[in-house]
């Protein structure tokens, strides 16, 4: 049996099973989370048989550029499942681990082993936040957004205008809650932008942002922060009752300790000192 | 009228929400706030069945207003409700 140990988002996660152990650790990035044993915290058993169930199907997307049709749902005893059209499966149960069947195709894998981390995390207030992060200084800026709103466009600019800037992540970051400390880690999910890094950090702000012919930039009050901040957390956790308490309990927990802002942009140098003078105005 | 017990209230740092269930990937979620008032009335005729003059007497039990006043505030919170799917 082979095994592996990583550390992400704060947690120690355990890779156990044949094969897909090494292609697991194959996958871009993933050697960078690999840590000492630790207190685990989660168990992510690969290569399991798992029998298909009788599930109420509740959310279905695609992945792989439309090539993999994927289902979520939830079983009679609440286990909650995932298909990966023919490529394979995951079932979690809340208290166990995650199950995951063998897998071949890489890149279902990666978006397999995301899934187990979503699931697992939600239970210990760790969520996948689909962002762009540059870290300044010590302190964290998550950019958040629909796809094509110049999340990674942001970020550049802050590399590009700010001194002391780095990129943490460039796609699906963690915020985790331990106490009441929130951070951002890097993760071994970073999109096209391979940029892994085992990092945390205090966040200075999210910033949702949206394409406007002006640079314009408002803090949210907590409602608009809490609609701001849901959309970017793993879709499938919304479709479920149980999930989104968690997810709520989430959102609310981060809002309470970090402030949220609507920022209107243009791709230029001032858009990213705007952001900059604003989060961090003691620069 | 009922009150849409598919639409769960839930707590953000203190404050009453019910989410309204959005389709696709919208830039915000929607969110609908409920103050003190409203949260009393939802919470006093949750699972009920219900009319109009039950909500004015909710709010003339409660609060020091006439019965005019009363009409007028359950009459706009009706429509709030309704009009958010909340009260069906």
């Amino acid at each position: 049996m082979a095994q592996a140990t990583l550390s992400i988002g704060g947690h120690t996660v355990i890779l156990s099973g044949g094969s897909s152990v090494d292609m697991a650790m194959s996958l871009p990035g993933m050697k960078v989370f690999e840590c000492a044993e630790a207190e685990v915290s989660m168990q992510w058993h690969l290569d399991s048989v798992i029998a298909a169930m009788e599930c109420r199907w509740i959310h279905e997307f695609d992945v792989s550029d439309g090539a993999v049709h994927c289902r979520f749902g939830v079983d009679a005893q609440g286990g909650y499942h995932y298909d990966f059209g023919s490529c394979g499966r995951l079932h979690y149960m809340e208290g166990d681990g995650v199950y995951i069947s063998p897998m071949s195709n890489a890149s279902v894998m990666r978006f397999a082993l995301w899934t187990a981390f979503a699931m697992m995390g939600m239970a210990v207030g760790a969520v996948p936040v689909h962002s762009s992060v540059v870290v300044c200084e010590g302190k964290a800026v998550m950019c958040l957004g629909e796809s094509g709103t110049g999340k990674s466009t942001h970020t550049r600019l802050w590399l590009e205008n700010i001194d002391h800037t780095h990129l943490l992540n460039d796609d699906s970051p963690i915020i985790a809650i331990h106490g009441d400390k929130v951070r951002v880690y890097g993760s071994p999910w970073s999109g096209k932008t391979h940029c892994y890094r085992q990092e945390s950090f205090p966040i200075a702000g999210l910033l949702r942002l949206e394409q406007r012919k002006e640079n314009t930039i408002r803090r949210l009050r907590v409602l608009e922060a809490f609609a701001a901040l849901q959309p970017s957390c793993p879709p499938s956790m919304a479709k479920d009752e149980h999930c989104l308490d968690l997810l709520v309990q989430f959102i609310s927990n981060v809002i309470e300790h970090v402030p949220v802002y609507r920022m209107g942009c243009l791709p230029n140098a001032e858009a990213a000192q705007l952001s900059h003078e604003t989060l961090m105005p003691w620069k | 009228m009922i009150i849409n017990d598919k639409m769960k209230v839930r707590t953000v740092v203190g404050e009453n929400i019910v989410m309204m269930q959005g389709e696709g990937h919208t830039d915000m979620t929607r969110v609908v706030a409920l103050n003190t008032s409203a949260m009393e009335l939802y919470n006093a005729l949750l699972g009920k069945e219900f009319e109009l003059a039950d909500v004015v007497k909710i709010l003339t039990d409660n609060y020091d207003v006439d019965e005019e006043v009363a009409k007028r505030d359950a009459e706009a919170w009706l429509a709030d409700m309704k009009k958010n799917n909340l009260v069906l």
